[in-house]
């Protein structure tokens, strides 16, 4: 295949790789502290993405604010959802299979909601209105101000979140409850107080995630939903315990999904639309080989949970 | 310090303590002996809110403890030293620690430090170790510690001795007796019942749920039937 089309595809992995990590590592840490597989995190990225695109569309062009934006209203979406579903059936301890499926039904709450948002102010499939500007250019590859904010934003923030769980009072503790929660009862940490926390953080950063989306493709209320598959193959090939692991799972999706299948398509003729089938084949194949994911392989990077 | 009321306490559907009564004296070293199945952990759950309570009343001073979340309970200054998963395998031996003293107020957290180290010099070693990295004595030695930071004024421990090798079970005793000088009221579930009567100043032997035997340590060691029926002779 053309060097120009391995470059592009190259600079794909990287912009998606990253915001499949920014999502996934909400993901990963809901698993490990809550205890929840959320299938409900795809709507917390619509949700913010449709919260910057309202802003956009009023007229705030600032992508800070757009950013500050989004974070607070994926985080107000994950808290809330926490506070009305997800923690009452904790209280009554619910199997994990009700979790599961509460976590559906609270995504499709969320969906039809931002649908019936979308559809009274007809918003739909828009771009983030940020003015769009070429910064570099050869042959096929187009770099605009977009990859300037996308990329580099998703990783310091996945970069400040590793932080955060590693080197601050607050990440102790989450790690605690990820590791042993009934030790941090036992030994008095405020456990709903972290968890709260936690879902915050998880709402939040899925937020950003929807609105760096935003900026690069169009806004649909399916959005979250359509990647939360791919997401969830890369929180898998973390063993949905680890950082690192999640982080390096991200990007190896993002990569198998568009170099590698820009490549099948031109060396052997694989049809691109197969490409939705790459993270189920992912999914399949960790599970079947390595059910533990990437994370032994990344032991001594030291992680989070077991 | 602590009293239990007609206590009948278990798991799920399951009863294991049985109408069961007894008291705890402060600042007095106690020993909850008795069979496997007997209802010896089962009471320690009950006392810090980790398992279901059926009905009868457990009281710290005079505060009720049934109903509180297990958080606040240790916040009374009650500490329990699980029998197992009693620390954070994932977690570094110093964050072990530091989660340990964070109950206390900030300008005290490095000095309460400062003194662990010279009650388990071996842990500051082991610092910066992935603490599921330790030995057994090592690991038994944290657990006690995360527990002893919060500064308790009752701890209670769940076979501390078990399955470690003779010297540091040693080891492990005296450190409960430094706790019991320490003006701590201990409370410590054994299967060594011969070893921890020499040491501890109260005995209450449970089988199937009930209290057998109520009495000093000394009493129960001269009590033929109870060490004999109960507790087997070691």
């Amino acid at each position: 295949m053309p060097s120009s089309l391995l470059v592009t595809s190259l600079v794909n992995t990287i912009q998606i790789g990253s915001l499949y990590a920014l999502m996934a590592l909400g993901l990963t840490l809901t698993f490990s502290v809550i205890k929840l597989p959320n299938f409900a995190h795809a709507e917390y990225v619509t949700a913010g993405a449709y919260a910057a695109l309202i802003i956009s569309l009023a007229g705030v062009l600032n992508p800070l604010i757009i950013i500050a934006v989004a974070f607070l209203v994926g985080a107000l979406t994950a808290v809330v959802s926490h506070l009305i579903v997800f923690k009452p059936l904790e209280r009554q301890n619910v199997s994990l299979y009700t979790l599961i499926l509460a976590s559906f039904a609270v995504g499709l709450i969320i969906r039809y909601i931002l649908f019936t948002i979308a559809d009274y102010f007809n918003i739909f499939d828009l771009r983030i209105a940020i003015p769009l500007q070429i910064l570099f250019r050869t042959g096929s590859l187009i770099l605009t101000n977009l990859f300037a904010w996308v990329a580099p934003t998703s990783i310091v923030l996945v970069i400040l979140l590793t932080l955060l769980i590693n080197r601050t009072a607050l990440g102790r503790e989450m790690r605690a409850l990820a590791n042993n929660t009934i030790l941090a009862r036992v030994i008095g940490i405020p456990v709903e107080r972290v968890k709260n926390y936690t879902w915050l953080l998880v709402g939040g950063m899925a937020g950003v995630a929807g609105a760096l989306w935003g900026l690069q493709s169009a806004v649909s209320p399916l959005m979250g939903w359509a990647a939360i598959i791919s997401v969830f193959a890369a929180a898998i090939l973390g063993g949905l315990s680890s950082f690192p692991g999640t982080i390096l799972g991200a990007y190896v999706v993002a990569f198998s999904e568009n170099t590698i299948m820009l490549f099948l398509n031109f060396s052997y003729g694989v049809d691109l639309a197969y490409k939705p089938a790459i993270p189920f084949i992912i999914i399949i194949a960790v599970l079947l080989i390595r059910p533990q994911g990437l994370t032994q392989l990344l032991k001594r990077a030291g992680e989070l949970g077991r | 310090m602590i009293t239990v009321d007609h206590l009948t306490a278990g798991y799920g559907k399951l009863e294991i303590l049985q109408d069961l009564s007894l008291a705890f004296a402060a600042e007095q070293f106690s020993a909850v002996l008795g069979p496997n199945g007997s209802g010896k952990s089962t009471l320690m759950k009950a006392i810090m809110g980790l398992n279901t309570i059926f009905s009868g009343s457990i009281t710290l001073r005079t505060r009720e403890l049934i109903g509180m979340q297990t958080e606040a309970i240790s916040k009374l200054g009650i500490a329990y030293v699980p029998q197992r998963e009693n620390i954070f395998t994932e977690l570094s031996v110093l964050e072990n620690l530091q989660l340990g003293v964070r109950i206390l107020p900030r300008d005290q957290r490095e000095n309460a430090l400062n003194e662990l180290f010279e009650l388990f010099p071996i842990l500051g070693r082991r610092k910066p170790q992935k603490a599921g990295q330790l030995s057994g004595g090592e690991h038994r030695m944290l657990a006690i510690a995360i527990a002893w930071l919060s500064r308790p004024t009752i701890m209670l421990l769940d076979e501390p001795s078990a399955g470690l090798a003779p010297a540091i079970a040693t080891d492990v005793f005296n450190i409960l007796k430094e706790l019991s000088q320490q003006g701590i009221t201990l409370i410590v579930v054994e299967q060594n019942a011969r070893r921890i009567l020499q040491h501890c100043d109260y005995a209450f032997v449970l089988r199937e749920g009930r209290l057998m035997f109520d009495g000093s340590a000394q009493a129960c060691l001269e009590d033929e039937e109870t060490i004999k029926g109960y507790l087997g002779v070691h």
